[in-house]
């Protein structure tokens, strides 16, 4: 579904050239949980840029529910990333002059929906997050876990297959990153493929997939099938 | 894909810079199209068709100290000597100067005074058969006065039977009726007019209700100061002015010759105010509308650098380019639109209370409609730049932390 092969990723400045992946390969299967882990500066977020096609990889084959995304244009890309791929971003990142309902929406409008389905989703997603009742607000009106829930909402609106997660904890306190991890494992229950990027080692342990990135390498890959409380430390 | 019904719930909830920007756009509005209009008013007003050669003509005065001159004689010599001038098409003694702002006017009536009569303001030259030709404006109707209808005076005792007229004079005097071989009064003095002229300004440009309407009275009165207006052929007009002096002098040597100027230069020095007026109502359009552009511009600039991490979240949720710089245009378009309702009310409101308290005329519509299409066209060619900086903005910024 989510193939990688040999992907590479080079920044190069006028004095030095920097890998942040270098024969970077991955297969993720549909309804697979995966948690990427690495110390700061692995290429962690490289990788989730890659995979979101927020940025172009400068060497290797990467290819989405089968199509090659190197080969896609700017607005190609724009649109696939619309149609497959929801976002959750370790700052929330929703839009401060724009209430939830809004802000759930407008992913959805990228896509061309129709109002009144545009209106039935946005109401079953807020639902879905417990956060109905507020689809007025503006997001400066809620808690940090609350904004994340949105964020999630707006993410799950468009019925994308894969849910990419930036560090989606990384803002909250215990007991609110508690939730939306519960919450994201909801929504991988429910079928959606989920790749979240974490610096938790406790949070990744509950994933039922763990892959390290060292170096921009896979420098490790353990593999926790079945009961995430049996895990065993990388 | 417009988004216009979230922008503008945006908009609302952070507005400051909007209403600012808003508020420009209407004060802009407002004041262009009044200030166009101005321009246009006065353009048209530099513009309009004088009825004279300007270019070919000048006038000069004559300040003579000398007492041993008969001066009808002298004026007599000095016109034949002028018209004999390499270059020159016809020269004559005038009482006033067209288009300077400098002459003589009064009530000409259908019936002489004390009678009650209908009475028209129309300016009056005094000058010989030669007026006409040296003028050079067009007799649409009779005949030029004759050497003999000519009336030589030294004390005003004697008063001219016949005039020129212009078509606009008559015209109002008779309205509907041939105004040919009519008889008007300038005072209790009967003047039958032998002549119609077209185009013919007098010496107010200013005066609406005056500038058209003018009377040849065939008479010479020279007093110690008078003029002369001589026409030339074309280009030679500098050549002829160079040997005026001389020539002068050389006819009789007890006199001053002052303001030799060309009837160009009288007038531009006459509508000097209205040109230097109409160069700063340019200077202020344009200042105001660079100031908008650089404000609509700014305004977007100062937008996309708070929005860089909402803009590449757009992107990562599936923004294209075009929809990014669609965003900030139907942004703009819609502060624009706001301002410009605004504005054009302004701008009739401003031009009733100029049309009310100076002497400009109504604001046509034509000039507010036309100020709202080019401030509107302005804002999108301010805005298109700064849009497309924002689409270029990479999504990956997202994912970072800024």
């Amino acid at each position: 579904m989510l193939k990688m092969n040999n992907i590479s990723k080079m920044y190069q400045t006028e004095m030095v050239q920097t890998h942040a992946l270098r024969d970077f390969n991955l297969n993720v299967e549909e309804g697979e949980f995966i948690a990427v882990t690495g110390p700061s500066g692995s290429g962690k977020t490289t990788f989730l840029n890659i995979a979101g096609m927020l940025e172009p990889f400068t060497g290797g084959e990467y290819l989405l529910d089968g199509i090659d995304v190197g080969k896609l244009n700017d607005n190609q890309r724009a649109d696939l990333r619309n149609q497959k791929i929801g976002f959750i971003f370790q700052g929330f990142n929703l839009i401060p002059d724009l209430n939830l309902y809004e802000n759930v929406e407008v992913p959805l409008r990228y896509r061309g929906i129709k109002a009144a389905e545009r209106k039935r989703r946005i109401e079953q997603c807020l639902e879905q997050v417990g956060l109905a009742s507020r689809a007025k607000h503006l997001p400066q009106q809620l808690s940090g876990g609350q904004q994340q829930r949105v964020a999630i909402a707006r993410a799950l609106a468009g019925e994308p297959r894969f849910l990419l997660a930036d560090e989606p904890t990384g803002n909250l306190d215990s007991l609110m990153a508690r939730q939306v991890m519960e919450l994201l494992e909801q929504i991988n229950r429910d079928g959606a493929t989920i790749i979240m990027v974490t610096h938790d080692a406790e949070l990744a342990r509950r994933a039922p997939r763990n892959i390290q990135v060292v170096d921009g390498q896979l420098a490790d890959f353990t593999l926790y099938q079945g009961n995430p409380n049996m895990a065993v430390g990388a | 894909m417009l988004e216009i019904k979230p922008i503008f719930n945006a908009l609302l909830r952070s507005k400051v810079g909007a209403v600012l920007l808003l508020i420009q756009i209407a004060i802009t509005t407002a004041i262009v199209s009044n200030a166009a209009f101005i321009i246009k008013d006065r353009l048209d007003y530099l513009n309009q068709p004088t009825g004279y050669e300007e270019e070919n003509i000048f006038k000069f005065n004559v300040m003579t100290f000398g007492t041993d001159v008969d001066l009808i004689q002298q004026v007599d010599l000095d016109e034949q000597m002028l018209r004999a001038m390499p270059g020159v098409v016809d020269a004559v003694q005038i009482s006033a100067v067209p288009l300077s702002g400098g002459g003589s006017s009064t009530g000409f009536r259908l019936k002489p005074v004390p009678e009650k009569s209908k009475s028209v303001n129309a300016s009056y030259f005094e000058t010989d058969e030669h007026g006409l030709n040296t003028l050079g404006v067009n007799l649409i109707a009779g005949r030029n006065f004759t050497e003999d209808e000519v009336v030589l005076n030294r004390d005003y005792s004697k008063f001219p039977k016949v005039a020129l007229a212009t078509k606009a004079l008559m015209d109002e005097l008779y309205p509907g009726e041939d105004g040919l071989g009519k008889v008007i009064y300038m005072g209790d003095q009967p003047l039958t007019i032998v002549g119609i002229i077209g185009m013919m300004k007098g010496p107010w440009l200013k005066l609406e209700n005056r500038k058209d309407k003018s009377v040849l009275l065939p008479t010479v009165s020279p007093g110690k100061l008078h003029q002369f207006l001589v026409r030339t052929e074309p280009e030679r007009r500098a050549e002829v002015m160079k040997q005026i002096e001389s020539a002068m002098h050389s006819n009789y040597a007890k006199r001053v010759i002052q303001d030799l100027t060309g009837l160009d230069v009288k007038k531009a020095d006459y509508v000097a105010e209205d040109r230097l007026m109409m160069r700063m109502l340019v200077i202020l359009i344009s200042v105001l509308v660079l100031v908008t552009a650089l404000g609509i511009f700014g305004l977007t600039l100062f937008n996309i650098n708070k929005r860089t991490k909402q803009i590449g979240t757009r992107r990562a949720l599936g923004a294209r380019k075009s929809a990014i710089i669609s965003y900030f245009v139907v942004e703009n378009s819609l502060i624009c639109i706001a301002g410009l309702v605004l504005g054009v009310c302004g701008a009739v409101l401003l031009g009733q209370q100029l049309m009310a308290h100076y002497s400009v005329p109504a604001l046509s519509n034509w000039y507010v409609a036309i100020t709202a299409v080019a401030v509107f066209v302005m804002s999108l060619l301010a805005v298109i730049g700064p849009a497309r900086r924002a689409a270029n903005i990479d999504p990956s910024i997202a994912t970072r932390t800024i």
